[in-house]
């Protein structure tokens, strides 16, 4: 059976950037004006700009949601993953501001927000609700405890887990409301050249690199071999023959201490098609705004929606997806893929309920490296399983940090000068509190200047 | 249960382990690319290690990973110190070191001369 490039999710792709100047300066005219405001953890570190989720909803990665949600929104992704029309949806997206700032604003429904970001005008917001909500109840209901996600939910989750952290350290109120970026953004160097939002990406890949199908990867990391092969041997899946594309997806935007900085993992990504270890033609790479939850099978939802709007046909999901510590089953997201998950809502996988995804899911055990064979094997494969050496990220984390330089049948030499690039840029080869600070301050976007009509 | 801690050698430590009992002990990885020593850590004192540094974990393998590189280096001194792989417990008297050490190195990690 030929695979087709599935429909947006939704049905059509959410489109909300004004592209003419001058239409964006009427918008924005006579508006009540506020300036975004990062979340900041209780030590005061910024962990989320809410500017990434504006970013990607006005883009259409996280069609067909349009803008901050309305409580019946945001209650039916907390109890059964689907927004109030029905779709699919996994995490609450939400514009939250504290009462002083509710009180000095001074806003109501029908009122038009002007979003401002780096002194500039960014977006409108077009009031529908305001309403409060708890932030430690948000939180705790979008991840699920071990009591009501018996399935999956492995420990209740804490203060070490980001995500969680990100939701609870929430506003208490909601401005919900359409968003729709008046003044588009400029994106800095390196991000610029990964920088393919759906309605472009569905366009690249099918006039440009003639893929129909393509198999997406998602990533918050730099490669390792163990990366590659994952990515190599899962585009062998297809329909009558092996995927034409990879695309790879990297979340970017404010991370857990720890992980690489976000400009090491897209050229990390990048040598790898650079240097031909998967040629150019067959291998991409992209990005989307979105301070990473960390939520395994919550987030899956989201990166199958994130990559079907960007036009891929396949998602491949690897042990352990997009988590942090023991919270979830190792196989949580699997189970959520192969068949699916009640207390989350899914009686079935998301690809086969009414108004789900029609990505294809592509579950994919471990790699590691084999001593025996002497080559990176595949453990469903590989019988010398008491031999295997297995790929730790952190491992390789401690490695890179004592100046260790990988060998080559662990992360490729061009891989490992990206991240020793950025490590000179910052003094430090991975995120912390200084890089956390920074990247608040200078975003990954610069805005044109903008004058904005009395 | 017990844990490990994973120890690097490049040419600097082999050099300082050789001809010492704990040369036998060394394990080739990845095809011999990489050379390691394993510290078998006791499950009490695996969790005084995580409790000690915020960020540390096991990983998949059992090992324990994301500790400061202080923490390694420490590891490290007392194995050739004390030319055997029993360490853990000097590892641990110095921790208020280690510690100090380990608040430095959140700031800054001198980058590697790579050509």
């Amino acid at each position: 059976m030929i695979v087709k490039t599935p429909p947006p999710h939704g049905g059509r792709l959410v489109e909300r950037v004004v592209k003419k100047r001058e239409i964006g300066e009427k918008m924005a005219a006579g508006c009540i004006e506020y300036d975004l405001k990062p979340t900041t953890d209780p030590k005061g570190v910024p962990i989320r700009h809410v500017y990434r989720e504006i970013m990607s909803v006005c883009y259409g990665f996280f069609s067909p949601v349009e803008g901050s949600m309305t409580q019946n929104d945001l209650e039916g992704v907390l109890n059964e993953r689907r927004l109030e029309n029905g779709w699919v949806f996994p995490y609450p997206i939400l514009f939250d501001i504290s009462e002083e700032d509710l009180k000095s604003l001074d806003v109501k429904e029908g009122d038009r927000l002007l979003l401002k970001l780096k002194g500039q005008p960014f977006a409108v917001t077009d009031v529908e609700e305001i309403y409060k909500i708890d932030p430690l109840d948000v939180a705790t209901r979008t991840f699920g405890t071990p009591e009501k996600n018996p399935e999956v939910v492995r420990e209740a989750f804490n203060e070490k887990h980001p995500g969680w952290v990100i939701y609870k350290c929430m506003n208490p109120y909601v401005i919900a409301g359409k968003w729709t970026i008046v003044n588009e953004p400029k994106f800095k160097e390196p991000y610029d050249r990964f920088w393919f939002p759906p309605a472009k990406c569905r366009e690249v890949m099918k006039n440009e690199k003639k893929w129909r199908t393509v198999i997406a990867h998602q990533t918050r990391n730099v490669p390792h071999t163990g990366h590659e092969a994952l990515m190599k041997n899962a585009a062998y899946t297809g329909d009558i023959e092996p995927c034409h594309g990879i695309l790879v997806n990297a979340i970017i935007g404010a991370k857990r201490k720890g992980d690489y900085p976000n400009e090491a993992i897209l050229e990390g990504h990048e040598a790898v098609n650079k240097y031909g270890y998967i040629k150019p033609s067959r291998h991409m790479v992209t990005f989307t705004l979105w301070d990473m939850r960390y939520g395994n099978p919550i987030e899956s939802l989201l990166h199958g929606i994130i990559r079907q709007n960007m036009g891929c046909t396949h998602h491949m999901f690897g042990r352990d997806h997009a988590a942090v510590g023991e919270y979830y089953d190792k196989f949580a997201t699997q189970i959520l893929w192969t068949e699916g998950i009640p207390s989350f809502g899914f009686e079935a996988p998301p690809n086969e309920v009414d108004l789900g995804l029609r990505i294809i899911p592509q579950n994919m055990a471990e790699f590691w490296y084999c001593p025996i064979c002497q080559e990176i094997a595949y453990s469903e494969s590989c019988g010398h399983t008491d031999a295997k050496q297995k790929f730790s990220g952190s491992f390789l984390r401690g490695m890179v940090a004592e100046g260790v330089m990988p060998p080559t049948v662990v992360m490729r030499p061009e891989v490992y000068k990206a991240i020793v690039k950025w490590w000179k840029v910052f003094n430090y080869p991975f995120v912390n509190n200084k890089y956390l600070e920074n990247l608040d301050r200078e975003l990954e976007i610069d805005l044109p200047p903008m004058e904005v009509p009395a | 249960m017990p844990h490990y801690i994973g120890i690097i050698l490049d040419e600097k430590r082999l050099e300082q382990v050789k001809g010492t009992p704990v040369e036998e002990k060394i394990q080739p990885i990845f095809g011999g690319t990489l050379k390691m020593l394993v510290v078998e850590v006791p499950d009490e004192k695996s969790q005084q290690i995580l409790k000690e540094f915020e960020r540390a974990r096991i990983d998949s393998r059992g090992f324990i990973e994301d500790v400061p590189v202080a923490f390694r280096r420490a590891v490290f001194e007392e194995i050739a110190k004390a030319k055997s792989l029993d360490v853990i417990d000097n590892v641990l008297q110095r921790l208020p070191e280690i510690q100090e050490l380990a608040k430095k190195e959140a700031e800054y990690i001198p980058p590697p001369e790579i050509e």
